[in-house]
Parts: C-alpha cells; structure tokens; sequence
C-alpha cells in the first residue's frame, strides 16, 4: 500500500547535519524500494478555486510559513504500522513540527 | 498490546535483513544467524510494550541478537573470530536503553552493511539449494516473511514452508558453502541465481489468477522491493536493472490486469489510464541505468524492452520480433520461440510465424496448440484452426481458459469431417475391453488423444502425425515402457480398422534380462527399492500407507503422478529401474515370495514375480537400519 507524507515546513532550521542525515535516509529508503517519489514544495503556490462557473487563481502564499506544506514522499509499504515506522524515523531527523500521512487509494 | 507487536513486527520487517546478514558475518551460519536474530524479536515482544520502542529499534535488536550470537560463540569457543569483529567500546550513540537487556553493554549493534544484506541474497540463493528452497528462504531471510505468511502466498501449509526452510539451512550448513562474496564468471553465475529466485517470486504473484489474489499480488511487491534493494547493492551489474525494469513495467499493468469481476484482461484491451505511470516510469529509468552498466543486453533486459514495446499505444511487432530473436540467441527455450512466431506472424504474417513453430517441441503446453490456432484462423485455415485450439482446450488447467478457447473453436465454420473422432473411437476400444487390459492400455491412449486432439476424425490421423505425437509424448522412456505404449496403440489402430497408422511406430529392442528374484541389486549402499521409497516420500509429501500402496498400473511415469502423488525429477530417473518390465501389481515388492502358511491378499501380490507388496513394518525397519530415520521423516523433506 502507499502512503503519502505531506511535511510542514517546521521551525527547526535545517543544518549540514539535517541534510546529511536526511540524505542518507533518503538514499536507504530509495535503495529499498520504499520511497517511490519525494520532492519539497515552493512555499507560496498558488490557489485555484471554483464557483458556478467561474474558476480564480489566486498567487500564494496563504498560510504562515510554519503553517505551509514544505515537503512531500510517496512511500510503498506492507502496513500501517511500516508507515508509522518509517515516519517516527523522519520525524527524529527533521526534529520539532508536524507530517501529516495519507494513505493512497489506487493503482 | 496489539499495537506494540504491530509495531515490532512493521521493525522486524524493514530491519531483519540488514539484522540477519550482520549475524551471518558473524557466526556465518544462516540457521543460527536467524534463530539470535529471532531470539531479539521475541526479547522486544516482551520487553517493549513495557518500556516503551526504543529511539532506534533496529539497533536495539541488533545488539541483543548480537550479544545471544557472542555467548553462543564463547560457548563454542571461537572467540578469536569475535574479537575480530566486535567493533571498538561506545563508538556508537544509538546505544539500547532496554531495561533488562543481559548486561555486557561493550556489544553495540551495528545492522549488517549493504555488502553484508548481499551476501545474505548470496547464499540464501545458492546453488546448492533447490529452487523451491531458495525462494522460501530469501522470503524468509531476506524479506523477513513469517512461514505463515509465506504458506498463504503459495497456497501451501504452513508445516511445509518450515520444513523447507529447515532443510535449506541444513544443507547450506551441511555445505559449508563459503562465505565470502564471489567474483568474476562465479559472480554472474551466482548473481542469476538470485535473479531468478527473485523473478520467479514475482512471477508467482503475477501469474495467480485465482484464489487469494490480494496475497499473492503481495509477492510481486516483496519481489519488486528484492530487486530494488539488490539493484542498490549491486549497481553496476546491468542485468539487476533489467530485471528490475521487466517487473517494474509488469506491476505497472497490475490494476488493469483484471476486469470487476476478476476476469484476466488482455493486453491490447486494458484501460491504459488505469496503467501505473510512476512505475512504468520507474521501469523506464532502470533500463536507462542498465544501459549505462553497459554490456550486451542480457536476457531480462530484453524481455524489458520487449515489455516497453508493448506499453506505446500501436505495439511495433518488427521491433518486438527482433528482440525475441535475440531473445532467442541467448535463451533458445521453445516458449521463447513460440512468443518469437507470435510477434513474427504479426510483423510479417501468419504464415510466417506458423513456419517457425514447425519444428517447436512442447509436449503438453497449450500455448502451442493455441498460437498455431490462431495463426491458422488467420490464415484461413479453420478445419485445422479448430482441431489446434480445441487440442489447446483439452490441455489447459484454467477452465476459464478452457472455456475461450471452446468458445473460440466453435465459433469457426467448417464442413464437418466424415468418420468417428479420435475421442470417442477411444472411448468404445477401452470399453470392449477386460477391465485389467483396458486401464494397461487407457493411459498410453488417452496420451496420444490428447495430443492429437479429442476431436480430431480418425480418418484425419496420418501414420506419421502419430508417430510423431508419440515420440512427443514419450522423449525419454527405457525401451521397455516405449514398447508398452506402442502395443497399446498398434492395438487400437487395428481395433479401429487402419492398421496402417501404426506402421511408424518400432518396437525398441530390450537389452537386458530380467533381474533374478531375491534382492534386487544394491547401489551406493542402499537398496534401488529404498531410495526411490524415501525419494517419493521425500518429493511427494505423500502418506507412507499411500506411497506403499501405489501399483504400477496407477502410475503415469510422464506426468509425474500417481492420482494425488506427485514426484520429481528424483524419483523420475529411478522409477524406470525399480519398474523394469512389470506392467501391473504392487509397486513396491518384498524381497521374498510370500510362505506357504500366510498368503497375502490380491490386491498385494505381484501378478509378474509371485512377490507381495512391501509390509509398512519391513519398510521402516529397513529405514531405520540404513538411515536411523522413521519413514515420515522422510516426508516433504526436500523440495
């Protein structure tokens, strides 16, 4: 089943120790066939909403920055718990924030 | 509670190799690697739920299955090889913190390395193993499947899939094989070794088409996760990235594969938006990588690109034929050149692709039948078209299968042959026979109807089709079965009136005379009778009541099978031996002709030698003075 991990951008700020770490976690889950895809999101995007017929975008951002989706990885696991598992990994390398997981309908 | 072990069991999952393959570097013994790294498991099942999942769990269980492994070892004295490894007092941080893990705390755990995980994949596939045992122990390993689990995945008993796994890691001890990784030509050699356990565990997933489909598409995930993680292991071998790619783009297919109601979906009439772009993708990027590991294509890289091929919206059959010719060069197998006449007769017509098929040899697959079928509908050629398909029909196991291919056959208009059919001509011979020659003489035809064709006229048989059918049939049979089959087909030709058919048929001369009564001879210390005994046992899993109980006349030495018992190639090349000339009567015979005072029942005296079957108590106590086994041990225990 797969998963998806969207990550708010957190108030710790990265350091070469971060990165590393996060490299190396990266690069494992890769190599293990888990993670299938990963990538960290523009903060500002932009907002398209409908109503009736008329459809606006709107140029972000729109929350505040600790508030804005930083991240995202698309995992591929047996079970819940192998996605807990591997999200308590992320969460100790990227320290205090939040990552809210989604798990994936589909093909 | 629940969660917890939940919990250990999500750990154990994603860590047991690296755990498992850090033991082996140390005591070099699957089997014993595998119990200290369980010997943690069951420590973290009891230890966790109280004080809670430690910060790194993969390293708590490495030390704790680490510290068993040191103790076994001071146990058998081998502490200079541990002194060697254990790595320097408090370098490492992720020290456990378990509230009663055994004291000793200079042991860190350190999980197992890539190089470590590879050659665990090394030897977990090594070619001492059979095949089945190789796929369950990487399963179990590698993957860090439960038996259970394993069981449920090929639809067999959990009891089985441990036996197999026991005797697996009694042979790799039993071996010694080394454990070092290989190079050079023994690394290829050895490297498709695991690619073919790892494809054949993906292919088991892919290809189940029944029963408890979502657990079975488990295995191509498990297979697909081995080739991602040993394409991470071994990057520059170019044939890892192909294999990956073939899977990669076959799971890609995986949710338009079958329709609501589980029915398979071919190919060219799958819904593409239900195609995996992100694995197709992925599949794409391993044949790129492959390529830069450079060297000729291997053959999964080939059948990648053939699968790659058949993604583009019009499938290009020159391109796809080129690729199964060379396909071909590399692996020359019948079903590659049957999937080449496929493609050639779509790349450059039927007939051309019929042509291919002339001298294809593939006693009993349907495949055969029903790709010349088609070709010949195209052809325009719907008399034989129908007779193909509906051979193809009687040799299919999938009833849903079966009932296309019917389907199909019936719908081709043809003028109706004049004459009885092959079939039931059968049928009424074996009918107005003695009961005793009738089931000598079914089996032999029923063979040959199948491979000609249940509805095939009689008058439409020619002298040479049959001669080839039976040689198809019969490959490698001792002269003496050869000439049993023939009589019982000259028999029939002559009962139906065209004698003449026979006429390819030879009689084979027999060279040797019949063995002497008394006992039969002895080969490497043990009689012939015990060793295909304890084989069948062995490789049929069967009851020891049931395998004493076989007859002659109950076997079908070229399925393999005698009703619900089933052998292997083991038992197949000794069977001949222990049967000689006999055509019914217990299978297996006592050395002595029954006494005057206890004469045996029908059913248990050999009709041919006088000798009455082999007693339950005589075969075990034969067993135990040669083996110190009872017969049951001997069940299932090899693959």
């Amino acid at each position: 089943m797969r998963y998806l991990m969207l990550s708010k951008a957190g108030s710790t700020p990265p350091d070469a120790k971060l990165y590393a770490d996060m490299a190396a976690f990266v690069e494992e889950l890769t190599a293990s066939g888990v993670l299938l895809a990963t990538g960290g999101l523009d903060p500002a995007g932009f907002k398209m909403t409908s109503e009736g017929d008329e459809i606006t975008v709107t140029d972000g951002p729109f929350t505040e920055a600790k508030e804005a989706i930083g991240g995202f990885a698309l995992i591929e696991v047996r079970s819940r718990e192998e996605a807990i598992e591997l999200g308590h990994r992320f969460r100790k390398i990227v320290g205090d924030g939040e990552s809210v997981i989604h798990q994936v309908f589909g093909p | 509670m629940s969660g917890i072990s939940a919990t250990v069991g999500a750990v154990w999952k994603q860590e047991s190799a690296r755990i498992v393959a850090g033991l082996l570097r140390l005591v070099h013994d699957v089997g014993l690697a595998e119990e200290m790294a369980q010997e943690a498991l069951v420590a973290a099942l009891e230890q966790w739920p109280a004080a809670g999942v430690p910060d790194n769990p993969g390293a708590w269980l490495m030390t704790i299955a680490k510290r068993r492994a040191v103790d076994h070892l001071r146990r058998s004295s081998r502490l200079t090889d541990l002194d060697a490894e254990r790595p320097a007092s408090g370098s490492h941080t992720g020290a456990p913190d378990a509230p009663g893990a055994p004291a000793g705390g200079d042991i860190q755990g350190e999980p197992g390395s890539g190089d470590d995980v590879l050659r665990l994949m090394f030897i977990a596939c090594h070619p001492v193993l059979p095949t089945g045992a190789r796929v369950a122990l990487t399963l179990r390993v590698v993957a860090g499947l439960t038996a259970a689990e394993i069981a449920r995945a090929f639809l067999t008993g959990e009891a089985a899939i441990a036996q197999r796994i026991a005797a697996a890691k009694r042979t790799l001890a039993e071996a010694q094989v080394a454990y070092g990784l290989p190079d050079g030509a023994e690394l290829r050699e050895r490297l498709s070794s695991v690619l073919e356990v790892v494809y054949l565990i993906f292919n088991e997933g892919y290809s189940a088409t029944s029963g408890a489909e979502l657990i079975r598409g488990d295995l191509c995930l498990e297979a697909l996760r081995l080739g991602r993680l040993l394409a991470g292991l071994a990057p520059d071998q170019a044939e890892v990235h192909g294999l990956v790619a073939l899977m990669e783009i076959q799971q890609s297919r995986a949710g338009a594969r079958t329709g609501p109601d589980g029915e398979p979906v071919p190919l060219h009439e799958q819904n593409r938006g239900r195609w995996d772009r992100l694995l197709i993708e992925r599949g794409f990027a391993a044949m790129l990588r492959a390529r830069e590991a450079g060297g000729p294509p291997g053959p999964y890289l080939l059948q990648a690109a053939i699968a790659v091929c058949h993604t583009a919206e019009k499938t290009d059959w020159v391109r796809v034929a080129a690729l199964y010719e060379s396909l071909e060069r590399l692996m020359p197998t019948p079903v590659v050149r049957l999937n080449r006449a496929v493609a050639v007769g779509f790349a450059d017509g039927p007939q051309a692709g019929l042509d291919l098929l002339d001298d294809v040899q593939l006693a009993d697959y349907h495949l055969l039948p029903g790709v010349r079928g088609d070709l010949l509908v195209r052809l325009g050629r719907p008399a034989e078209a129908r007779r193909e398909l509906e051979r193809a029909a009687g040799l299919t196991r999938n009833t849903a299968e079966r009932d296309f291919l019917l389907r199909r056959a019936a719908s081709l208009a043809l003028p109706e042959h004049d004459g009885p059919l092959l079939g039931l001509s059968a049928d009424s011979f074996l009918t107005g026979l003695a009961p005793a020659t009738a089931r000598a003489y079914e089996q032999s035809l029923r063979r040959i109807v199948r491979a000609l064709g249940e509805r095939t006229p009689l008058s439409a048989v020619t002298a040479s089709q049959l001669a080839e059918a039976c040689s198809g049939a019969w490959p490698r049979v001792a002269p003496r079965s050869w000439n049993r089959h023939v009589s019982a087909i000259r028999s029939f030709t002559t009962w139906a009136g065209t004698p003449i058919l026979a006429a390819g048929l030879r009689s084979r001369p027999v060279e040797s005379v019949s063995a002497p009564p008394g006992p039969r001879p002895v080969t490497g210390g043990v009689n012939l009778r015990e060793r295909v005994l304890w084989s069948l046992l062995a490789e049929s899993g069967a009851r020891v009541g049931a395998v004493l109980g076989l007859n002659v006349e109950d076997l079908d030495l070229d399925d393999r099978s005698a009703g619900p018992v089933v052998w292997r190639s083991g038992t197949a090349r000794l069977l001949p031996a222990l049967i000689g000339d006999r055509t019914r009567g217990p299978l297996f015979l006592s050395d002595r002709r029954p006494g005057p005072g206890r004469p045996p029942a029908a059913v248990d005296l050999c009709p041919e030698t006088g000798r009455r079957r082999l007693s339950y108590e005589r075969a075990e106590y034969l067993c135990k003075q040669a083996t110190g086994h009872t017969l049951r041990h001997f069940r299932g225990t090899t693959i």
